[in-house]
């Protein structure tokens, strides 16, 4: 599920949200969105803001990373 | 008699070698002596008391292809001292190219590395398709060094046409990219480059990312009959993903004996275990013999907006976020509704409190007085509030001006200063004639002095001098350059030690057509010699001179 997600700078000066995971055997990871793919998450989400991702399952990413 | 002799300086001669007193002599676009007091004659005195002598310095990661065809001085590039550029970095290169494949690669060019339409079209003479006769075109127009790479994306597309955006190659389309690449090797380039990251203008993966790693190592062992370097973007945005291709680089580079190199690689406070994990792999598989430098920028990244797009930037407040979403004419509408800017403002700044925004700075804006002035400075000078400022000029400027959120990355100079130190991290990444419209990507020299050497002591003047110049000659393999030694070609840039660092940044209307892009000015750079002619000084600016040569021609 995801964890929290968080606003930084990415390489090309334009700000990313990093996307903190938690997988059910513990694991963790991170993954990066920029700010089309962002949107698609907020909108898959229906969040309003970055903290209503929180509990959301991670397979909602799938979408989002599609080519 | 000699052409240039430096009097008095302090040399520090780009090997890491304690730095000594002394003259520098120079004939024939050569260095004859490096040391000792000299009383030859020459055409040329520059006395250097109190400052250093040092070899130019080397960018290996650019994108200057277009602009050196219009602007031979890779301008403010030269000023800071860099007397050698790598370009065709990324995949994407102008040569070698079809004529009926300028369009398309030219878009994405403009998409991945946001440089205008003015930077290609009209601005010179497309007299080329192989890459031979880019290097002619490049040829007598050039103040500093080049040293271009092949780009896998025109490679693929001269040999596949539009199937290069499609598929992975046929095993006799390989053999044709190899001989294609042959032929860029013998005319010049320094390697070849490919992106595992970047999208066209329609968010379609470019060519090289459609190549199975079969082909990578087919063109892989052509680098290998010129022990020349393959340059890669991997998937910066992933750690795991990044150390898998430091695993697969180090593959290829013991396979075929070449150096290979990626970028970017950025510290984050979000994801802090990227760069430790990273060079932990890098340090592991230099000690099974390979070669896979990771690049590190030295200038911290800033995020840049203007509310006429959504940036994430306001991810965290969701009205804003919400409004910035909108149509721009609904948008603007909204903006300008007292309700609505109220809102906006009790969002931003809760109970009062201004500082979420009182930092942004003004990076562009018509009213010219504004430039580089925060939003608290400002807010207090018009009485208003912070938020209200942002909204106020917006508004007054039908959302065109752009904010500046300084020093959110990599900005950390106790964790950025040891990993530019470490010895198995190649100092680049500048992008230097890329991005020009969001931020400057020139004078990250100066500000590895400025901000790592004087400030946080994380290198010593030699060890910084050293990692822009030996190092990155060594690297690369442009072996008659990065020191000042009698015999190679005489290019030293003179700087104030106490000094030398980045100007502000500020716009310029000095692209093609009057276009926009933002740069920054050097200083502490007293002047600027390649293969033997000064190029620049602090007194004079430009010279007409244009010795410089390419690299591996």
């Amino acid at each position: 599920m995801i964890d929290e997600a968080i606003v930084s700078p990415g390489h090309d000066g334009q700000a990313v949200l990093v996307v903190r995971l938690r997988y059910a055997n513990g694991a963790t990871d991170t993954v990066t969105l920029a700010a089309e793919q962002a949107r698609k998450l907020m909108d898959d989400c229906a969040a309003e803001s970055v903290a209503e991702l929180r509990g959301q399952p991670w397979q909602r990413l799938l979408h989002v990373l599609e080519p | 008699m000699l052409d240039i002799l430096v009097k008095n300086g302090r040399i520090v001669d780009g090997s890491g070698l304690p730095a000594f007193s002394g003259d520098v002599a120079i004939a024939g676009g050569r260095l004859v002596q490096v040391g000792g007091q000299l009383s030859a004659e020459a055409r040329t005195e520059i006395d250097a008391a109190g400052r250093v002598v040092a070899p130019g310095f080397i960018d290996p990661h650019t994108h200057f292809d277009a602009q050196l065809l219009w602007d031979g001085q890779a301008r403010p590039a030269l000023e800071h001292g860099v007397t050698t550029v790598v370009h065709g970095n990324c995949s994407l290169s102008l040569a070698p190219l079809k004529v009926e494949h300028r369009a398309r690669l030219v878009k994405m060019f403009q998409q991945i590395e946001e440089m205008p339409d003015a930077a290609f079209q009209g601005a010179f003479e497309w007299t080329w398709e192989s890459f031979g006769d880019y290097v002619a075109a490049l040829r007598g127009r050039v103040a500093l060094n080049v040293a271009p790479l092949a780009g896998h994306t025109p490679i693929r597309m001269w040999v596949m046409g539009a199937d290069a955006q499609k598929r992975a190659a046929k095993p006799d389309e390989i053999r044709d990219m190899q001989d294609l690449l042959r032929e860029c090797l013998e005319a010049g380039a320094v390697g070849l480059s490919t992106s595992y990251v970047d999208m066209d203008e329609n968010f379609a993966p470019v060519p090289s990312r459609h190549a199975h790693y079969d082909e990578l190592d087919a063109l892989s062992a052509v680098l290998g009959e010129y022990g020349r370097m393959l340059q890669v973007v991997p998937e910066f945005y992933n750690t795991d993903v990044t150390v898998a291709r430091v695993d697969q680089l180090a593959e290829l580079s013991l396979a075929h004996g070449i150096p290979t190199t990626f970028s970017p690689l950025f510290d984050s406070s979000v994801v802090p275990d990227n760069v430790p994990r990273v060079l932990e792999r890098v340090a592991e598989q230099f000690a099974r013999g390979a070669r896979v430098w990771p690049q590190v920028q030295t200038r911290p990244i800033d995020i840049s907006f203007s509310l006429d797009m959504a940036s994430l930037y306001f991810i965290q407040l969701p009205m804003w976020y919400m409004l910035l979403r909108m149509p721009r004419a609904q948008k603007l509408a909204l903006l300008g509704n007292e309700g609505t800017r109220k809102g906006l403002i009790d969002a931003a700044e809760p109970g009062g409190d201004t500082q979420r925004f009182a930092g942004l700075r003004v990076r562009d804006s018509q009213d010219a007085s504004l430039i580089g002035r925060t939003l608290g400075e400002i807010a207090k000078e018009r009485g208003t509030t912070p938020a209200g400022a942002l909204l106020d000029l917006s508004l007054a400027e039908d959302l065109g001006v752009h904010f500046l959120a300084a020093r959110m990355g990599h900005e950390d100079p106790r964790r950025i200063g040891p990993i530019l130190a470490n010895d198995l991290v190649h100092v680049g990444a500048s992008d230097g004639g890329a991005h020009i419209q969001s931020f400057a990507t020139y004078g990250d020299t100066g500000y590895l002095f400025s901000e790592f050497v004087r400030k946080g002591r994380h290198l010593s003047l030699e060890h910084a001098v050293r990692k822009i110049t030996g190092d990155t000659a060594q690297i690369w393999g442009i072996g008659d350059r990065g020191l000042l030694r009698p015999g190679l070609a005489a290019d030293v840039v003179i700087f104030d030690p106490d000094t030398i660092g980045r100007a502000d940044e500020l716009p310029a209307r000095d692209m093609p057509e009057g276009g926009m892009r933002y740069v920054r000015g050097a200083r502490g750079v007293g002047a600027v010699i390649v293969n033997g002619e000064v190029t620049w000084t602090a007194e004079g600016g430009y010279t007409d001179a244009r010795p410089g040569v390419v690299a591996h021609a």
